[in-house]
């Protein structure tokens, strides 16, 4: 029976799908685009072409549906272009507005690997111009244009690859909600993502921008009209961290099950939970930065301009602020990850399960008061160093509690090596040298020297890629048997893990030699000396794309090819996503479930079944 | 909001109070990553007042914004949070909320658009320094917001009909009011930085 709602009376006349959306942003880009040249400023059309994307972006949404809800409100029509998933089970769900957290997690999933696709071709013509040490092969303009593209993509990709298609999908699965908290909010974080990465990639047709991803000014504000690629691009993925921070944060606070007590939460939602705080809090301060960049970039104001006034320095602290918990926004969903995958195949209960929820908060809260470890070189007071440089050295307390907490967890088990649990395998492995790494450059007399070198390169590719997307790869060999009903081979997919785990840390160990070396980054030309280095990494990312290549065809062959269909509990887990069929029913879960046990309680004596599924009436809430 | 969990297990009168504290938490999120944005725009405020790079903080013979012109803005912002917040006691219900509804609403398009006014009209250029670039920084932001409100407020009030949202989901109403007194504390508090303290 469904509750009392207002059938659709009145639709809307135009057809809500994206490509209404893009027939729409075109005009609105040059309208936009005119409207900005009517001010005449001084600006190099940058005023136009911020204004076109904004008016683009919104434009796109309207199209999407996005203004429906409001049009209702305010004028009283019946709107209601978004069908309910009980009954729309057909393909086309994917390619339209839905509010089906299930919808937008697979949404989420394919657009960012689409991205990721992108971002790896960057990647690759990069190493490809670095095997000539002069800059014969891609010129230096051209060449620090790729770095920027890369840069910006991967950081939108890395902002919302764990959250977006996992966090979506599996949080309400998790806690035993039948939807997310704003399931509006929830659709615009993903809706946003596009439009971002069709933005930033416009850049390109504008000569990019040379400031890669910190887009520091002053160079940021004499740049090209690449750079207002970056501004809005950034600035609708910010967008998207503070809105699915607030529907994340607010579903798991209210929709959990009857019984779903905070300790009882399986660790991937705390990893989730503490993501979602930094992204909603940081990202304002990231847009506070862009709105400034923007200003001085076109109505010429000064806050950046040390001649009138501003300080390039006000930059720097606003964009760290916001960029030292961006980097926890991509990891912590990856410790999460690890945390949750390890006990299913140890067997073992989750050993120190609240002192990982603590490990987590610390690094969480500890990311505020770290950011100006990046200015150690930009001339701050010296006074400040050693404050930021122990701070940041604290945060490898909360992190190696994580790692004691996996690694005690390993302990004395008798460890099924699935593929999943391959990955985390080597997440630990890499995240290890990651992490040590970064030690290093959080003390002041090594960081003055290894600043700006290909060592402070190798180290968060180690910890983003080493560490992040091995942890994607295991969530996605986890899980996607739930999310897709289809097993990804096992064979294919033990072939891509060592082969990904080779060639990634031989792509990325010679770098930190490299960077010791005194290779700068973000310069195409590099001492010949270095050749032979350079050439062996090169070669390697080669391999490391092509070892992504075999994740794909993994995918799209077990997917369409194989068809291996999954059991509802293929790893005979406890936690609550793998008790409830696939596929997952419309509203996931026929009646309020009650939780009576914890999720990793393997082999205690007398544990309870996680949940009790047969339901209870009329209860809903948190416990 | 028309989304529903459809629980055939899940009464009306439970769904409501769920809906609310899902609303109210989500406001209170709201207002915290709000905070951090203005917090932003404070730190900006205060950093380029103190580094006063090249004497440009405030150029000398920078004629001031008027201060009269921001103490009416000030408060028919503050009048517009406090109409509406006696009035999202009773939301949707009642004589008060009838009536001191739509005051809150004409009284914001007042500041709005008084605000808007005033944009255009700075008396100095955006060139003219630091503080002319906070200053309309700021503002700017905290007047695109305070639109985006009175815009909601807009549809508060025309929901208030007898099958209006308003009135079906009351709870909502009232926790808005939160956003509205919010963006008054940050209008006072920028009152005092831009035309005192610079
Ligand atoms: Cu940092």
């Amino acid at each position: 029976m469904v509750t009392a709602e207002h059938v659709s009376e009145r639709r809307l006349s135009i057809p809500n799908n994206p490509i209404t959306g893009v027939l729409l942003a075109i005009p609105a880009y040059f309208a936009g685009l005119w409207l900005g040249t009517l001010f005449g400023l001084n600006d190099d059309a940058n005023t136009g072409i911020i204004l076109g994307y904004t008016f683009a972006t919104v434009a796109f949404l309207i199209g999407v549906g996005f203004l429906n809800y409001p049009l209702e409100r305010l004028f009283g029509w019946r709107v209601s272009p978004i069908s309910d998933p009980e009954e729309n089970r057909g393909i086309g769900r994917f390619f339209r507005l839905s509010l089906d957290h299930k919808v937008i997690g697979m949404q989420y999933l394919v657009t960012i690997l689409i991205m990721l696709l992108f971002g790896g071709i960057g990647a690759m013509l990069i190493r490809s111009s670095l095997l000539s040490p002069d800059s014969s092969i891609t010129p230096p303009g051209q060449y620090i244009m790729l770095i920027g593209l890369h840069s910006v993509m991967m950081i939108f990709i890395t902002s919302a690859v764990i959250v977006g298609p996992f966090g979506n999908y599996l949080v309400p699965l998790m806690i035993g909600a039948r939807r997310m908290a704003f399931p509006r909010l929830e659709a615009l974080s993903f809706w946003l993502v596009p439009p971002a990465a069709v933005i930033l990639a416009a850049a390109a047709f504008w000569g990019g921008f040379p400031t890669g991803w910190t887009g520091y000014p002053p160079l940021s504000e004499q740049a090209g009209q690449g750079m207002d690629s970056y501004i809005v691009g950034f600035a609708l993925i910010g967008l998207a961290l503070i809105v699915s921070g607030i529907n994340m944060l607010a579903t798991i606070i209210t929709l959990r099950a009857p019984g779903m007590t905070w300790t009882r939460l399986p660790i991937f939602v705390w990893g989730i939970f503490t993501t979602s705080i930094l992204g909603m809090l940081a990202a304002p301060v990231l847009a506070v930065a862009l709105v400034q960049l923007a200003m001085d970039r076109t109505v010429q104001t000064s806050f950046f301009l040390s001649a009138n006034g501003g300080s390039n320095y006000l930059w720097q602290n606003l964009f760290w602020f916001f960029g030292h918990p961006e980097v926890y926004i991509f990891i912590l969903p990856a410790f999460g990850i690890i945390m949750e995958i390890v006990p299913h195949f140890a067997r073992k209960p989750l050993w120190g399960y609240r002192t990982g929820v603590v490990g987590l908060f610390g690094v969480a809260l500890l990311s505020w008061f770290v950011w100006q470890h990046h200015l150690f070189v930009s001339g701050i007071a010296p006074v400040l160093r050693p404050f930021y440089m122990l701070s940041t050295e604290l945060i490898s307390i909360p992190t190696g509690i994580i790692f004691l907490v996996t690694l005690g967890t390993l302990w004395r088990a008798r460890v099924w090596f699935t593929v999943p649990m391959l990955f985390c395998m080597g997440f630990l492995f890499n995240f290890l040298i990651g992490g040590i790494s970064g030690v290093y450059l959080s003390d002041v007399p090594t960081d003055v020297t290894l600043h700006g070198s290909y060592f402070s390169m190798a180290h968060f590719h180690y910890t983003i890629m080493g560490g992040e997307i091995f942890a994607l790869m295991a969530a996605c060999y986890y899980w996607l048997p739930k999310m897709t009903g289809k097993m990804l081979s096992a064979t294919i997919g033990r072939v891509h893990f060592w082969w990904m785990f080779i060639a990634f840390n031989s792509t990325f160990f010679p770098l930190f030699i490299a960077g010791i070396l005194n290779m700068p980054r973000r310069v195409s030309s590099y001492d010949p000396a270095l050749q032979g280095l350079n050439t062996w990494v090169t070669i390697s990312a080669y391999f490391l794309f092509g070892s992504m290549i075999l994740f794909a065809g993994n995918v799209i062959y077990s997917l369409f090819f194989s068809a291996r269909p999954a059991l509802a509990n293929p790893w005979h887990a406890r936690s609550l996503e793998w008790q409830l069929p696939t596929p997952v029913p419309a509203y996931n879960f026929e009646r309020v479930p009650m939780i009576v046990g914890g999720p990793y309680d393997y082999g205690v004596p007398n544990a309870r079944p996680v949940a009790d599924l047969g339901g209870l009436v009329g209860v809903t809430g948190g416990g | 909001m028309a989304v529903r969990t459809r629980g055939r297990d899940v009464s009306p009168g439970v769904e409501a109070l769920l809906d609310a504290r899902v609303v109210s938490v989500g406001v209170w999120l709201f207002l915290a990553a709000d905070l951090f944005f203005f917090a932003g725009w404070w730190f900006a405020f205060f950093y380029l007042r103190a580094l006063n790079n090249n004497q440009a903080w405030m150029i000398q013979g920078l004629v001031r914004p008027n201060r009269g012109f921001g103490t009416v803005v000030l408060i028919l912002a503050v009048l517009t949070a406090l109409a509406y917040f006696a009035a999202s006691r009773t939301p949707g219900r009642g004589s008060v909320f009838r009536l001191l509804a739509p005051v809150s609403l004409v009284l914001g398009i007042a500041a709005v658009l008084y605000q808007g006014y005033g944009m255009w009209h700075l008396g100095f250029g955006l060139t003219d320094g630091a503080y002319p670039s906070v200053f309309s920084g700021l503002t700017g932001s905290w007047l695109v917001q305070l639109a985006g409100a009175v815009a909601w407020l807009a549809t508060v009030v025309l929901q208030a009909g007898a099958r209006g949202d308003t009135l079906a989901r009351p709870h909502s109403a009232t926790s808005f009011g939160w956003i509205l007194l919010f963006l008054a504390a940050v209008g006072i508090i920028n009152y005092f930085l831009l035309y005192f303290v610079a």
